[in-house]
């Protein structure tokens, strides 16, 4: 395996998820999934204070989630595509994991050497 | 290339065993979710809450006990809601083993890392596959 290139994924992909598990974070990210926004622009979409939003914005960057790039005074955000490289390989899991969940509890209840 | 992986497993156990653990609540929740309500016909209720994150469609095939289709999303989910992307389930009998066989169409193109489009139905597909917390 190789090792994680940046700090995003050395704890990833639980940051990340957890992240994401928002619904107004992930609606920040479909926000500025194509270009960049500044923190003003981000929170005139929300019923939510600015406060709010920055706390929001800070938990995505910490994921590595967004990027930042400061701009005179403002800061502008961006969708960090890679950053869900590894949930894609989490999500990747899901079936197989569950199959092999299911395999244990059919065979748990089904012993053929019991209806011999 | 085909979008939709398949996943397989082999089980110990005949297919019509292995069949109700997708149509059978007490059942099902066994290998997959924490409280489920089935309704296993076409056009049925296929509900299954995996742990915060309830899993919602219905039914399109029910065919004991060799093939189970049914539909998949979130509710509330704008980009994946419910019934939006299709399992299909195929039993196929080994001896006295069976062969799962485990299809998710609709799920975002993974095979295209960094497509833009992909996006908006992974974030709402996400909260389905978080399983483990």
């Amino acid at each position: 395996m190789p090792e994680p290139e940046s700090p995003a994924s050395a704890s990833a992909p639980d940051a990340v998820l957890k992240a994401l598990a928002d619904p107004h974070r992930r609606q920040i990210l479909r926000l500025v999934q194509y270009h960049e926004l500044a923190a003003g622009q981000i929170a005139a979409r929300f019923p939510l204070t600015q406060q709010a939003i920055s706390q929001h914005i800070a938990v995505l960057k910490q994921a590595g989630l967004l990027t930042e790039r400061r701009d005179g005074t403002r800061r502008l955000y961006a969708l960090r595509h890679e950053a869900l490289d590894p949930v894609r390989s989490l999500l990747a899991e899901f079936w197989p994991d569950r199959l092999a969940r299911l395999k244990d509890a059919v065979e748990r209840a089904h012993d053929p050497e019991e209806t011999r | 290339m085909p979008a939709s992986p398949t996943v397989t497993a082999r089980i110990a156990a005949p297919p019509d065993v292995v069949f109700p653990y997708f149509t059978d609540p007490a059942l099902i929740i066994t290998w997959m979710g924490d409280r489920a309500d089935l309704d296993p016909q076409p056009g049925g209720v296929f509900a299954v809450d995996v742990g915060a994150s309830p899993a919602r469609g219905t039914y399109l095939a029910v065919e004991p006990p060799t093939r189970v289709v049914f539909t998949w999303g979130l509710p509330g989910s704008e980009t994946m809601p419910a019934g939006s992307t299709t399992v299909e389930v195929i039993l196929t009998a080994d001896g006295d083993e069976t062969i799962v066989s485990l299809t998710h169409h609709n799920l975002p193109d993974e095979h295209r890392p960094g497509h833009k489009k992909g996006w908006d139905t992974f974030l709402g597909a996400l909260p389905a596959a978080v399983t483990h917390h």
